[in-house]
């Protein structure tokens, strides 16, 4: 499994996660960048259909952060 | 109960001003999903399907909607659940939405008889003879006849 590099769904808040993730960016943390970021205006906008959705199509992993 | 694994669905909370806990919460979000290997989507494709159907059904929808109302005010008979009671109560409707869905693709994918079904989904029996007469109701599959003298069923 030494190279497996999983995909992730992350859904995040606009006001809280994505800000958060913005503000690592802009002081220049590193993290991997296993996850493809979806921004959403509150983390209640996030149907559990989503979560689904995003397995089915491929996701290893689903991130909901708010 | 899709068997996809808990520990590939990670919820979080993170403040606009934590860029450290967020780095911190993605590095450990990818972790955990890197020890849980790649999803075979093909293997759990009709699991998958269930699931989407269970979330997407609207009386499983109304009864998550409704949780604070019968937790906190009653529900209409004036009853007032907690929490537990309530969380048990949703998981065996989620439980059951879920297998029923199951069956009916198990029954979409060519399984005729309940003997079919269990051994395509390994659920016993008489768990799928019991769904089998809610899905009738519901028009989801119809009863069409005997064959060999079992009966046997095809999805609408």
């Amino acid at each position: 499994m030494g190279d497996f590099e999983p995909k992730i769904a992350a859904f995040l808040c606009n006001w809280c996660a994505y800000a958060g993730a913005d503000l690592a960016g802009v002081s220049r943390l590193q993290y991997p960048s296993n996850l493809r970021t979806v921004r959403v205006m509150c983390s209640g906008r996030v149907d559990p259909g989503f979560i689904i959705k995003a397995f089915k199509q491929g996701c290893d992993g689903v991130l909901v952060s708010g | 109960m899709a068997g996809i694994g808990a520990d590939r669905l990670q919820l979080a909370w993170v403040s606009s001003a934590e860029a450290q806990r967020f780095v911190e919460i993605a590095t450990d979000t990818i972790a955990a999903v890197k020890e849980q290997g790649p999803l075979d989507t093909v293997a759990l494709e009709m699991a998958l399907e269930a699931a989407d159907m269970t979330v997407n059904n609207p009386a499983i929808r109304w009864l998550v909607g409704k949780e604070v109302k019968i937790t906190a005010n009653g529900d209409v008979y004036g009853r007032k659940w907690d929490v537990d009671q309530y969380e048990t109560a949703l998981f065996k409707e989620l439980e059951r939405e879920f297998q029923k869905s199951m069956i009916f693709l198990a029954i979409k994918k060519g399984c005729k008889s309940v003997r079919d079904i269990s051994r395509e989904i390994g659920l016993d029996l008489l768990r799928i003879s019991y769904l089998l007469a809610d899905l009738e109701k519901t028009n989801q599959v119809e009863f069409t006849g005997m064959e060999d003298s079992k009966p046997v069923f095809v999805a609408l």
